[in-house]
């Protein structure tokens, strides 16, 4: 499990080139995904290590605050990753955009990306990615993500990568961590698609574990963890009931706000994202009667942390849509403007 | 090892004692509100996901596997090991261990019905058990509740009172597992109008996945708790808002 960033919220000043090596790669065993991966780390790689030259990448940007804008003070990408600027779509007047691209194929067997977001004292940012994560096929050990995020005092940031595609045989690890300031919000988003669907994959995947873990002042918030293995033989897997049941895509949304209140903006966010605006008893009836293509609901999180949103649907697109209903209420909330709009189409 | 007959005969007596305070813990008519929750049960009777017996023990293999295995029975696991350890009430390191399981358990909960339902029934089964005995442990512990500092969520509770109790930690899982089950079993009864034979039926099809968890929760340390099962939040989030509902949970 990765820990804090050694450096905290609101710390951008100084910034200089890392020049020395990840040395965490070789250490798979004591920082598995989860203890399921503990044989895949086992299994060396042919051709390139693990974590090797071209399979650590490692994405770092920090965002601050300079006037009415913010302002994207450090970018470090090494491939796979790539940073070609800023865009200015936010409706937020101080907000600022971070598509990050991913030119390589995918996420391959070997893969430890590490990823890290540091939004200053006032400053408002929007990382997202262009294209959706393929992890690809794997026969031997696994694929790692690491993904820190911090928020300074008055600061905002919004992490809602483009879904999450898990291949054949994909083994895939991520592990994410949010250091919010007690006054600062997050977004933080992820999609989970268990195959290409438009060809008939569907929890073909062996294991999917991501894990995010929310903290404040050093207090745990929030921990979750997603666990999909559909080979495993130990137990419900994702098709049973109380899982996903006939649903294949999962969203996840978590809007955290530890100064906010959770309890109305939970049943806001609930009212929401339950069918076409319905109340939640029109939703429980229209889930009774058909196959409704989203099943959503919103909940506080501990501690007053802020809001859980879950989505679950047939297909990407409206899960998307559903947890973008959210995003953009929340913001509403909190500052009076809603979402940027995705301009990935 | 060589044990004298009156040795053995306090060993038989000590286990005894055990085994009559796990049963008297996993009674359904144990007092502490497990009556009055569902965990989601109500709002997927409400939403005809759950019309039958057949329906309501694959849920409940969902909820043991996915959620008690990884989640609570770590919790109660670590608390039972902590309250064991500890020499009297005042085992600072103790204390902090039982409540760093409380809190762990607590941020891995989220649904926010699970939480309430989990804090209630734990505070009324810590408040029943200091009438029913002194154990300077479980006094500081409720105090550290009490206070405010840890949040008394039921497996944490059930941890430490049978821990100082010489109840087993694997016994104790099972205890809050049989504990869980009947009061789903309750429910599901009240909303279903379920049979009797088809209640014990399904508490007993639930037996392996019983094992099955506390066999899962058994080497897992605090931070890998990974209680996972989307579709039961999402029915905790529907039932926190419904308009009439039977149960708190």
């Amino acid at each position: 499990m990765a820990t804090d960033s050694a450096s905290g919220p609101g710390e951008l000043t100084a910034q200089t080139e890392e020049s020395t090596d990840r040395s965490d790669s070789t250490d798979d065993t004591t920082d598995l995904p989860d203890p399921a991966f503990a044989a895949y780390a086992e299994e060396s790689l042919p051709g390139a290590g693990v974590g090797a030259a071209g399979k650590d990448g490692r994405l770092e940007l920090a965002f601050a605050r300079d006037g009415t804008e913010t302002r994207l003070v450090r970018d470090l990408a090494r491939t796979p990753f790539h940073v070609s600027g800023t865009l200015g779509h936010d409706p937020h007047p101080a907000g600022e955009t971070v598509y990050v691209q991913s030119p390589a194929g995918g996420v391959a067997q070997g893969d430890r990306h590490d990823i890290s977001v540091t939004v200053g004292p006032d400053a408002v940012a929007h990382v997202t990615t262009s294209s959706s994560t393929k992890v690809l096929s794997m026969e031997r050990n696994y694929a790692a993500s690491d993904v820190a995020l911090a928020v300074g005092s008055g600061g905002h940031l919004d992490y809602v990568p483009a879904p999450t595609i898990l291949h054949p045989d994909a083994r895939f690890g991520q592990a994410t961590t949010v250091d919010l300031a007690p006054d600062a919000t997050a977004v933080v988003g992820e999609v989970v698609v268990p195959g290409r669907l438009a060809r008939g994959e569907r929890f073909d995947f062996e294991r999917y574990a991501s894990t995010c873990e929310v903290r404040s002042e050093g207090e745990l918030l929030v921990a979750d963890a997603t666990h999909l293995a559909p080979g495993a033989d130990d137990g419900p897997g994702p098709a049973a009931p109380g899982m996903l049941g006939e649903f294949a895509v999962l969203g996840t949304l978590y809007l955290l706000a530890p100064a906010a209140d959770a309890a109305a903006l939970a049943d806001r966010l609930h009212e929401a994202v339950v069918a076409d605006g319905a109340t939640a008893r029109d939703a429980a009836a229209a889930d009774r009667d058909t196959d409704p293509e989203v099943t959503a609901g919103a909940t506080r999180l501990p501690n007053g942390a802020g809001v859980l949103v879950r989505a679950l649907g047939h297909r990407a697109d409206p899960v998307t849509d559903r947890l973008h209903t959210a995003w953009d209420s929340a913001r509403e909330d909190w500052f009076g403007v809603g979402a940027p709009a995705d301009r990935r189409q | 090892m060589s044990d004298t007959a009156s040795n053995g005969a306090t060993d038989d007596a000590q286990a005894d004692a055990a085994v009559l305070e796990s049963l008297r813990l996993a009674d359904s008519s144990l007092p502490v509100g497990t009556d009055s929750v569902s965990y989601g049960l109500e709002a997927f009777v409400a939403a005809d996901r759950v019309a039958d017996a057949d329906d309501l023990a694959a849920l409940l293999e969902t909820y043991l596997r996915r959620q008690l295995g990884p989640g609570d029975l770590v919790a109660l696991r670590a608390a039972h090991a902590a309250a064991r350890d500890a020499s009297d009430g005042r085992d600072e390191a103790a204390l902090t261990r039982v409540c760093q399981a409380d809190r762990r358990l607590n941020a891995t909960t989220l649904p926010a019905e699970f939480r309430e339902s989990a804090t209630r029934t734990g505070g009324r089964l810590l408040s029943l058990q200091r009438e029913l005995r002194a154990d300077p442990f479980v006094e500081a512990y409720a105090r550290a509740v009490e206070d405010g500092e840890t949040p008394g969520a039921y497996p944490v509770v059930l941890g430490v009172v049978t821990a100082r109790t010489g109840v087993g930690e694997r016994r104790a899982c099972l205890v809050a597992c049989q504990e869980f089950v009947t009061a789903l079993a309750g429910a599901a009864q009240r909303l279903l109008q379920l049979g009797h034979t088809d209640v014990q039926r399904v508490v007993t099809e639930c037996q392996p996945a019983m094992a099955a968890a506390v066999a899962d929760s058994a080497d897992r340390s605090l931070d890998e708790m990974t209680p996972f099962a989307p579709l039961v939040e999402m029915r905790s989030a529907a039932h926190e808002r419904a308009d009439r509902r039977l149960f708190l949970s």
